[in-house]
């Protein structure tokens, strides 16, 4: 056989689009959620437009409404979620762990289509008439739930529709990574000999499972009060406001975690492959993010301390999201740690890594801030929330995703990402990143209120529009240097230096393979001897060991 | 330097404008308290920042690739572990005693008749306001006494409410005096923010919030803002705040109260 023919790549456009290999449909989620990464971008420069040149009138109020509830939605359900989950966690979970395919591959293919379902379900709401949703990411009831409060016409059910089949999506896809990850590790491969990258998704799985239920039925709900004339978010008829900010934040913040712990799992993996170092506290990651994944659903109050919620509640929330901060800093110390006395290459992927804790710690910082209940009672609501949510799913989330893209595109394609475009991506999108959200901290201590579309308005915020403006020019190159991206994939797919089985000197199961790998991946299954990060054993020749290699006996004396 | 957080701020404290990172200048007693907290956290998470990435950046440069030296083999140590799991948690606690002591200081409001009682009730896209009028009492209002003249639900049954004092996107308060808020919406949650006044608090429809208070430090005009989307009107969604002298106030007022039908 010839490589080519080995590939798990469908040659024809039916196979593209209805096989049910997790590694096509990993491409089919890559595809289409980089394409909302620009729906979602081109709505924010739409939303930094109209701030910064209100006088312009690009935007009238309801349809500026539209942009940043939309612009959100999408990031949230149809970019950063899928890209993690669906397309990195689907590519590489089998691959990583020693399996030909997912438990259920039916499945992963569903779980794709009802995510494409409910993509198209957004979009079309632009088109609906009255336009889209238009009250926010977080819908708050009653402007949601009211058609006369809100005017959206048929855009907010659409949108609940649309979010109950992402939230179903995302169940399906939970209880398959989870059977996958129990059932079909290959022998040897204990749970403490897999890699963070599968850690982090077991544990997100988890989360999406117990969280997004609750999501489902909230967006239910919420249309039952819109078409079926139902009162539950109803005050004048015995419903309760505050009910839907409860069911919404608490999918909303383990939410925040399933955006985030992917992200940290796979920036690990990376940092010890370029560092050639172990991972610092293997199991201490493990132990950290299963903290942070349990305690994710006890701080969803810190989303309403300002909301009208009893004061003690307040209390015991700022509680809870101080704890679990301790978590999120043994994560960063370790991997500070594992970079410590390491041998550092600094590749593509370890570059994007590396801003990654750069930026999260940042973002991690300034969430202090709102934790704290009298300082988030100014903050809240305000730009410094917009610049913190910012720094932790863009500048952490994002940049985790373009560390995996281009950490495993050798694997996909089998060709190297361009190195040159891949770094001046890289160094632009750091640069206008934080020129970008870092003064948005300013403005919102300043006072400058979130979701307005004309700061000018108002008298105290006059004196900030030269920064506003400022903030918005860098948007927008922001926004441009993401061309690059997308024209370094496409031109390395063409033109890519030809990618060996493992030109990291990785030691996970997926270098073992092809590039790109076979459909069913292993021909045979392998035998995992020892846990992911056995890098620069003193005596060995080679400063890495695929976990299918014994340890040497020379080695295991030291 | 700083003050400690923990400090009891004298009412009346000395008029100042906060010198930290643009942040408006600070006119409430509660406000100086909570800018304190805000100073403090900014302080350490600069200090746990410059030192997270003076250490970061050094390793990457001091630990860059070089030929024939290798990465050191580790794979952890369980005395570092714990050190740096227990010194952030007990960061974090001190900073929680310091928030929530500070939460539940700003939460309580002066006892009865000893503050002016004003009742905001947010709608879309505006603010009615209604002062106690000569008898210093609110008098009862209910959502469900609303009609399309009585917007607020006042009870006229209630002795006290006849010479409520109800006003349009405008409050006015006397500089010194406590002041306790009743905040209330009639349709969708609303947001009462006044930054100079660093407070903040929705407003819901079918709840009264009455834990909102504050002492103005100086006199001044300030625009108290919706921060809560309310709808397609949102944004331009103020009223102006007034603090005047106590004389003023009282001119003031008596003007208003004889205005009233």
């Amino acid at each position: 056989m010839s490589p080519n023919s080995a590939s798990f790549l469908p040659r024809t456009a039916g196979e593209w689009l209805f096989s049910r290999n997790h590694k096509v449909v990993a491409l089919q989620y890559l595809a289409t959620s980089l394409f909302f990464l620009f729906v979602g971008g081109f709505l924010a420069l739409l939303i930094r437009w109209q701030v910064a040149f209100p006088g312009e009138h690009l935007l009238d109020p309801g349809a500026y409404n539209m942009a940043f509830t939309m612009h959100a939605t999408i990031m949230v359900f149809l970019v950063i979620t899928p890209l993690l989950i669906g397309a990195i966690g689907n590519f590489v979970t089998p691959l990583q762990i020693g399996a030909r395919e997912m438990a259920f591959p039916w499945l992963t293919s569903a779980s794709f289509w009802l995510y494409f379902l409910s993509g198209l379900g957004l979009l079309a709401s632009f088109f609906v008439p009255g336009g889209a949703a238009n009250s926010g990411w977080s819908a708050y009831a009653p402007l949601s739930s009211t058609a006369r409060y809100s005017l959206a016409q048929a855009g907010q059910s659409l949108w609940c529709l649309a979010i109950f089949l992402n939230g179903l999506a995302a169940i399906l896809g939970a209880a398959n990574y989870i059977t996958t990850v129990v059932n079909l590790r290959a022998p040897g491969m204990g749970l403490f000999r897999l890699p963070l990258t599968i850690w982090s998704l077991f544990i997100t799985a988890f989360l999406i499972l117990i969280a997004f239920p609750v999501l489902c039925v909230a967006a239910l709900l919420l249309a039952a009060d819109l078409d079926l004339g139902t009162a539950f978010f109803d005050a004048g008829r015995g419903g309760q406001p505050l009910l839907w900010q409860h069911l919404f934040w608490f999918f909303g913040h383990p939410e925040v975690y399933i955006l985030i712990l992917p992200a940290m799992g796979i920036v690990s993996d990376i940092i010890s492959v370029f560092a050639r170092k172990p991972i610092f506290g293997y199991r201490a990651m493990v132990f950290a993010m299963g903290a942070i994944g349990g305690l994710g659903f006890l701080v969803w109050g810190h989303h309403m301390f300002i909301s009208g919620m009893s004061i003690i509640l307040s209390a015991t929330f700022s509680f809870s999201t101080l704890v679990i901060a301790v978590p999120s800093s043994v994560k960063t110390f370790n991997w500070m740690a594992t970079v410590w006395r390491g041998s550092l290459r600094f590749e593509l992927p370890m570059l994007h890594a590396l801003a990654f804790v750069s930026m999260f710690v940042i973002g991690g910082l300034s969430g202090i801030f709102m934790a704290m209940t009298p300082v988030d009672v100014f903050v809240h609501n305000t730009y410094f929330i917009v610049a913190h949510i910012h720094y932790v799913l863009f500048g952490g989330s994002l940049f985790g995703v373009f560390a995996a893209i281009a950490y495993w595109f050798p694997k996909i394609t089998g060709k190297m990402l361009g190195n040159l475009l891949g770094k001046l991506h890289f160094a632009l999108t750091l640069l206008f990143f934080n020129t970008t959200f870092f003064p948005m901290h300013t403005l919102g201590l300043a006072g400058m209120m979130r979701r307005i579309s004309d700061p000018t308005k108002y008298e105290h915020l006059v004196a900030l529009q030269p920064l506003n403006q400022f903030v918005t020019l860098n948007a927008v190159c922001l926004g441009l240097t993401q061309l690059l991206f997308i024209w370094n994939l496409l031109r390395s797919l063409r033109h890519g230096r030809r990618a060996g089985s493992n030109p990291w000197n990785a030691n996970t199961l997926e270098w073992t393979v092809a590039s790109p790998p076979p459909p069913e991946n292993f021909e045979k299954i392998p035998m995992v001897t020892h846990g992911p990060y056995e890098y620069s054993i003193p005596g060995l020749a080679a400063d890495f060991l695929p976990q299918d290699q014994p340890l040497a006996e020379a080695a295991k004396t030291h | 330097m700083f003050e400690s957080p923990f400090a009891v701020t004298p009412l009346l404290a000395e008029v100042r404008t906060s010198d930290l990172w643009g942040l408006p200048p600070c006119v409430t007693v509660g406000g100086h308290q909570v800018d304190r907290l805000i100073v403090a956290v900014f302080v350490l998470t600069l200090a746990v920042f410059v030192a997270v990435h003076a250490v970061f950046l050094y390793s990457l440069v001091k630990f860059r690739r070089r030929e024939g030296v290798a990465a050191h083999h580790t794979h952890g140590d369980r005395r570092l572990e714990i050190v740096w799991t227990v010194v952030p948690a007990l960061i974090f606690l001190v900073l929680f005693i310091a928030g929530d002591r500070l939460w539940f200081r700003l939460r309580t409001p002066p006892p009865d008749g000893q503050a002016l009682d004003i009742e905001v009730v947010g709608e879309q896209y505006d603010w009615l306001i209604r002062y106690p009028g000569p008898d210093s009492l609110l008098g009862h209002a209910d959502d469900r006494l609303e009609t399309p003249v009585n917007k607020i639900g006042l009870d006229s049954d209630d002795p006290h409410s006849r010479d409520d004092v109800e006003l349009f996107n405008e409050i006015v308060v006397p500089v010194g005096r406590p002041v306790h808020l009743h905040l209330r919406s009639r349709d969708v949650i609303h947001s009462f923010y006044v930054p100079e006044f660093r407070i903040n608090q929705d407003m819901v429809p079918g709840r009264e919030i009455g834990w909102v208070s504050f002492t103005a430090t100086r006199t001044g005009k300030f625009a108290f803002v919706c921060n809560q989307l309310c709808g397609s009107g949102h944004t331009g969604m103020q009223g102006t705040l007034r603090v005047v002298t106590e004389a003023e106030y009282q001119a003031w007022m008596s003007q208003k109260e004889s205005a009233q039908p």
